[in-house]
């Protein structure tokens, strides 16, 4: 219950903090604490140093920033969900955020610590990674941006290094006609994912063929995957009960969930299928709606 | 959380901390691991807020901190300098209730009474966000809240009756 | 016949306990603390079944917060004794140390504990205590268990920990001719009490005296001095147990013998200093003895017109290693029964040992998988018949007996209550709705499940005399205690049971008492419970009680009983409880006894005490009510026989337990494609006897429910193949939060008891013993409806496990 032993440091600076973790080669970054903590009391993690930046106010934002939403990466979870340009825009990562844990890990907890935990079992990343958000990192050496794909490397791993820092998510804003979900099948509200699904529609101008859809799910191997075959077929295709099953088929290709205590390999995938539907069905019913929808 | 904090506390070090709790300044001496929540027992003996499990989900810990409900056991005590900590130690005005523990006594919102702190703050934080949840809301504000004695029934009859004391009392032009 | 009560005018608005409970000013055993106290720690296997090789401290002891260690093997040199263990049902003993001696037999098992001074160091030190182990194979599941390749005692020479029979009529023969015969493979996976309060001792060993001032998270301070001077080999008299407030119970910190409170002994007495230990929750996943693990291969026959002919049931249990307590799966052999009229019956049952952490009571304790199996295997009949559940229950429950629950009577006021014909009409719709075709399909169905029962056959419920055959078997009935030879430490033979006061304690001023030492004062059982009332000068009184509340509220409602019986105002009354001095004995507070045994013993000595405030004030006013005219009375009349104060005692003891019956609707969506149920109502309507308080019997029911839909859908001790547990945290191991949790409607009928003093029954199982059963049948009922003969018998229902059931897997 009492983690092992640690340094703490509160730098007042990003570039203090950076400089703390290129000294420290076992330090680790704290934001909201809500996935570290845990993991540091059953002492499953060790570091000897722990960087607190939570207090660098300038790293928590939400800005619209012409074509792309930013985020900061120290928005705390509660702030995402009430923020309404997200709810209206990209109601996935509404979608999403709503199901992290509940009221308590959603005030402390925040979006950056949340994705460069990288559990693959987690619901922002997901969300995320269909959104084909782009992660802003800044080191010593300066900024560089990663998009999703690449930042998402292996299980509870980023492409972030040690003595960088993740400062900033760029969400591209989705085109006309746009419509997006996010599901999660879990035992409970607030437990992990047994499976989770997030989609974007884009229409075509006639409303009836999919321009392009963005389908993505977690809980199926080591990072947050994208059915790029289902995808691929829905492309110019109607959206009707037939088209969704299908691409539902296709979604499973490429994903590898694991047989645990919660749930088999086949059920796992049988859930992904099911999600896949539901959560394309509920992305194009918000299609049309003020940015993208926010009917429930 | 705002404010200042210390810059660094040595892992074998014992740093001084002064905190913000129900209105006065508490003073301790704490290792950086310290959790929030053993600062508040062990140190400085308040009690009432209780540890009921190791990974953050039974929520006996909850205090709120600036306005908003943490699990103490999820928050190092030297994160908390410099914040506004309200435990349910501060709920009540001497003997006098507060609506709140009113309205869970009234309702018999409680049984073991163990998981009730961390309830109480939840609900602080719940109604000064949402001052008229609903049903659904409040089972959703709760959620982080484990119960074994209630089977919530009780529980949410005494949030609405809360909600619905502090709506009356605004009204009056009471705080 | 009995009436839907009326609020009682005597019932306060709030508990007694509230204030402080909210307040945040209880005293939680984790509270307390003692200047310059050290600091407990365990060092757990991490194999389920392992020889061990040796223990090394070294690296330990050379940290300057190190103290001292202790192993099994110091314990044996000290002379402890091996866990304690009831022999009631008999049972194959059990031998296995506090600390484990030469193997450890579940993962989680203490192998050494150690003393440190800072509390912050105590896992530090913990990993650095090196222990050599040899793991060898584990016996995981009743299967492995029965063949035998692998002991966990080896003394033994098989794995079988206890068998039973209960017997009567012919079921064979009438189940060969029954023109109605269902079988069904049930059965309810590990699970545990779960209270949030982790367990916990903080023990003061008191040199001048030689006494162990001892605070522990127990159910029964009595029982767990019992325990210590059992197996430390020292009179009771050395040990004051005391528990103030508990944060929960539910059977896990009741008289399950644990390690911890007697490790804290002897480091307390050897360094001279207060111990503490708190359990992680790892620890109480790992450590605390879990319930149910229970499996019913069963066959139900019914005549033509419904009636039961016969029921023949094999129970197989996993008993773990074997706890400290071991009735459950009796009390599941009784419970199977229901509260029917059963002519023909042939029950086996065996409890199996194997590498888990112990089995104990959890809430309920057999008895919500009993009425799980019996209710279950009674819808299902329903169905096969073609008849409503409800009438099948009409048709075969015990007639309505004085001082027993009008069993008809509470199913016809659920359909009133519930609405039951408006919610079949919901559930026909909702189930017409669904198709699997179409973007605007439904994938819900709708379900309605009913279970009844209550905790029959504890007791040896003479009503089932109504059952029997011409034949009795010759071993006779199950619950008839003397043919069943063998230590009994719960139950004297029924027939010998009445309504039993302890002698008058003498006059005086200091509480004395008249033990049970043979002096023919009746001796203190499961169906008895010790009370002292004292009235002072001033005209308080003070209740004392063996009863121990956590949760119960039984500072309220006993703290009424008094102030009803002495006419005395409810706030001049307060209640005592947990500490072995100021309350020298009590069985304590579990298996929904102590409205029954301690409320009656509270009632009857409340009533001795007004009979000697009458004897001393000699037909003077004798009100004990402290209205100002009636202070000096009291005051004189103390004085005049030079008293402090008046005390009167009583042990007493009920004929026969009595439980609360009821019958429990539940009424559910289930989400075909996830497989996710949702209760979307749920009522019950029973009858306990007398409430005393009723937000607390209601209060009591809403917890029961809950923790029995948790049991139904979500909660399962999982374990790997070699035994290891792997729900180890409140994330894998899934309790109801307030999403999972219906809102549940309570009626009451009022059949008072006859045989408790305040006409009051046993309730707080009761919601868990029936809801099993409840839930299961509505989800069932849902399924029938996606395909027929879809069904999940084994709990928890889990949407995996539902959704094979859908796609007949």
């Amino acid at each position: 219950m009492i983690p092992k032993k640690f340094d703490y440091y509160s730098p007042g600076s990003l570039k203090e903090a950076i400089r703390l973790l290129r000294q420290n080669e076992e330090a680790k970054v704290l934001a909201g604490g809500q996935s570290l903590l845990p993991l540091m009391k059953l002492r499953l993690a060790a570091p000897t140093a722990l960087v607190d930046i939570s207090k660098l106010a300038d790293l928590s934002y939400i800005r619209d920033e012409g074509n792309y939403l930013a985020i900061g990466a120290l928005a705390a979870h509660d702030a995402v969900e009430h923020d309404v340009t997200i709810k209206d825009r990209f109601t996935l990562i509404n979608d999403a955020v709503a199901r992290i844990g509940d009221q308590q890990v959603r005030n402390l907890g925040t979006i950056g610590g949340s994705v460069c935990h990288a559990d693959p079992a987690a619901d922002l990343p997901v969300a995320l990674l269909v959104a084909d958000a782009r992660f802003v990192i800044e080191g010593e050496g300066g900024k560089r941006i990663v998009t999703a794909r690449d930042f998402f490397v292996d299980l509870f791993t980023t492409a972030v290094g040690h003595d960088e820092i993740l400062t900033e998510l760029q969400v591209p804003y989705l085109a006309e006609r746009s419509g997006s979900a996010y599901f999660k099948h879990s035992l409970r509200e607030a437990d992990f994912a047994i499976a989770n699904v997030g989609t974007i529609i884009t229409m075509e101008g006639d409303g009836k063929r999919c321009r392009e859809a963005r389908i993505g799910f977690g809980s199926a191997g080591p990072t947050p995957v994208r059915a790029a075959s289902a995808e691929q077929y829905l492309r110019e295709r109607p959206l009707d009960e037939g088209t969704i099953a299908e691409a539902a088929e296709r979604a499973i290709e490429g994903a590898s969930p694991p047989s645990d205590v919660h749930g088999s390999r086949e059920y796992r995938l049988k859930m992904i299928k099911v999600l896949t539907q539901r959560s394309l069905r509920l992305a194009l019913s918000r299609v049309g709606l003020a940015g993208g929808g926010v009917e429930r | 959380m705002s404010g200042r904090n210390v810059r660094v506390a040595k892992a074998d070090e014992l740093t001084e901390v002064s905190i913000r709790i129900n209105g006065k300044e508490y003073r301790g001496e704490v290792e950086p691991r310290t959790l929030l929540v053993y600062f508040l027992r062990d140190e400085l003996n308040l009690t009432g807020t209780h540890v009921g499990c190791d990974t953050g989900h039974c929520g006996a810990c909850t205090v709120v901190v600036d306005g908003r409900a943490v699990k103490s056991c999820m928050v190092l005590a030297v994160q908390a300098i410099g914040a506004e900590i309200l435990t349910v130690e501060g709920l009540a005005e001497g003997e006098k209730l507060h609506p709140i523990q009113e309205a869970f006594t009234e309702n018999h919102g409680l049984q073991c009474g163990f998981c009730t702190p961390g309830l109480l703050m939840s609900t602080l934080a719940l109604l000064r966000e949402n001052p008229h949840p609903t049903e659904a809301d409040i089972r959703r504000g709760i959620e982080g809240n484990l119960c074994r004695c209630t089977g919530y029934v009780n529980v949410v009859k005494s949030v609405r009756a809360a909600a619905r004391a502090l709506s009356e009392a605004r009204k009056e032009g009471s705080p | 016949m009995s009436t839907i009560m009326e609020l009682s005018k005597k019932e306060p608005e709030g508990r007694v306990e509230d204030p402080r409970l909210l307040m945040g000013k209880g005293r939680y055993v984790d509270d307390l603390k003692f200047e310059g106290q050290a600091y407990m720690g365990i060092v757990r296997s991490p194999f389920a079944h392992a020889r061990i090789r040796g223990i090394d401290f070294s690296k330990a002891q050379s940290s300057p917060d190190f103290i001292a260690a202790l192993t099994g093997e110091d314990l044996i040199k000290e002379g402890v004794t091996t866990v304690m263990q009831n022999q009631w049902p008999p049972q194959k003993p059990a031998r296995r140390y506090h600390l484990a001696v030469g193997k450890v037999r579940f993962t989680g098992e203490p192998v050494a504990a150690i003393l440190v001074r800072q509390k912050n160091s105590l896992e530090d030190l913990l990993e650095l205590v090196e222990v050599d182990y040899d793991p060898i194979p584990a016996v995981t599941s009743i299967e492995e268990s029965k063949a035998g390749t692998v002991l966990v005692y080896e003394e033994w020479g098989n794995n079988l920990s206890q068998s039973g029979d209960e017997k009567w009529g012919s079921a064979e023969m009438a189940i060969a001719s029954a023109p109605h015969v269902i079988r069904a493979t049930e059965g309810i996976a590990r699970q545990e009490s779960a209270p949030i309060e982790p367990h916990s001792a903080l023990v003061r060993y008191r040199k001048e005296e030689e006494v162990y001032e001892v605070y522990a998270t127990v159910q029964s301070v009595h029982g767990l001095r019992e325990r210590l001077a059992s197996e430390l080999g020292m009179p009771e008299k050395k040990f004051h147990v005391k528990v103030m407030d508990m944060g929960g119970g539910f059977g896990s910190k009741g008289a399950q013998s644990y390690p911890e409170p007697l490790l804290a002994c002897i480091f307390s007495r050897r360094t001279g200093l207060p111990v503490k230990w708190t359990a992680t929750r790892t620890e109480e996943f790992l450590e605390a003895a879990s319930g149910r693990d229970e499996y019913c291969d069963i066959t139900l026959a019914c005549d033509k017109d419904g009636k039961i002919i016969a029921i023949r049931a094999n129970l197989e249990c996993d008993v773990g290693v074997t706890g400290t307590q071991n009735h459950m799966s009796m009390l599941s052999m009784w419970t199977l029964l229901g509260q029917y009229r059963v002519p023909n019956v042939e029950v086996h049952m065996a409890a199996y040992t194997t590498n888990k952490m112990p089995l104990g009571p959890v809430r309920g304790a057999g008895a919500p998988e009993g009425c799980y199996f019996i209710e279950r295997a009674m819808d299902i009949m329903a169905r096969k018949m073609g008849l409503d559940p409800l009438e099948l229950r009409r048709r075969n429950l015990l007639a309505e007996k004085p001082g027993k629950e009008d069993h008809v009577g509470l199913i016809n006021d659920l359909v009133g209550m519930a609405g039951y014909e408006q919610l079949l009409k919901w559930k026909s719709e909702v189930n017409s709705r669904y198709t699997l075709q179409g973007p605007s399909h439904s994938n819900l169905v709708a379900g309605l499940g009913v279970s009844y029962g209550g905790r029959s056959g504890f007791g040896g419920d003479e009503t089932q005399d109504e059952g029997w055959g011409s034949e009795k078997s010759p071993e006779g009935r199950s619950d008839d205690w003397s043919s069943q030879g063998g230590a009994d430490q719960w139950q004297k033979n029924s027939q010998d049971s009445r309504g039993w006061n302890s002698e008058e304690k003498s006059e005086g001023g200091s509480p004395s008492w008249s033990g049970s030492d043979g002096d023919g004062g009746a001796e203190l059982d499961f169906e008895s419970e010790y009370a002292r009332v004292t009235l002072d000068r001033k005209g308080n009184v003070t209740v004392y009680t063996g009863s121990s509340p956590h949760g119960q509220g039984i500072e309220t409602t006993f703290a009424q009983l008094a102030s009803e019986e002495l006419n005395v105002p409810l706030d001049r009354v307060s209640v005592v409880w947990g500490d072995s001095v100021r309350v020298p004995m009590g069985i304590g507070t579990f298996g929904s006894r102590s409205a029954v045994t301690g409320g009656s013993a509270v009632v009857d000595a409340s009533r001795k005490l007004k009979a000697r405030l009458a004897d001393i004030s000699k037909g003077a006013l004798v009100d004990a009510s402290t209205n100002r005219s009636g202070l000096p009375t009291i005051a004189e009349a103390l004085e005049k026989q030079g008293l402090a104060e008046l005390s009167a005692e009583s042990i007493y003891k009920v004929r026969s337990m009595n439980y609360s019956s009821g019958i429990h609707l539940c009424a559910l969506t289930l989400d075909v494609e996830l497989g996710k149920a949702k209760i979307v109502k749920y009522v019950v309507v029973e009858d306990c006897g007398r409430i005393i308080n009723k937000k607390v019997v209601e209060g009591q029911l809403h917890g029961g429910v809950v923790h029995a839909i948790g049991g139904a859908l979500l909660e399962k001790l999982g374990y790997d193949g070699q035994g290891n547990l792997l729900t180890t945290t409140f994330m894998d191991y899934c309790i109801p939060t307030s999403l999972d949790s219906p809102d549940i409607e309570v009626y009451h009928e009022i059949t008072p008891s006859t045989d408790a003093l305040n006409g009051a029954k046993g309730v707080g199982e009761s919601g868990t013993i029936v809801g099993y059963a409840a839930v299961m049948n509505a989800l069932n009922d849902a399924l029938s409806n996606v395909r027929p003969g879809a069904q999940v018998n084994l709990v928890p229902a889990t949407p995996d496990s539902i959704l094979a059931a859908i796609a007949g897997e």
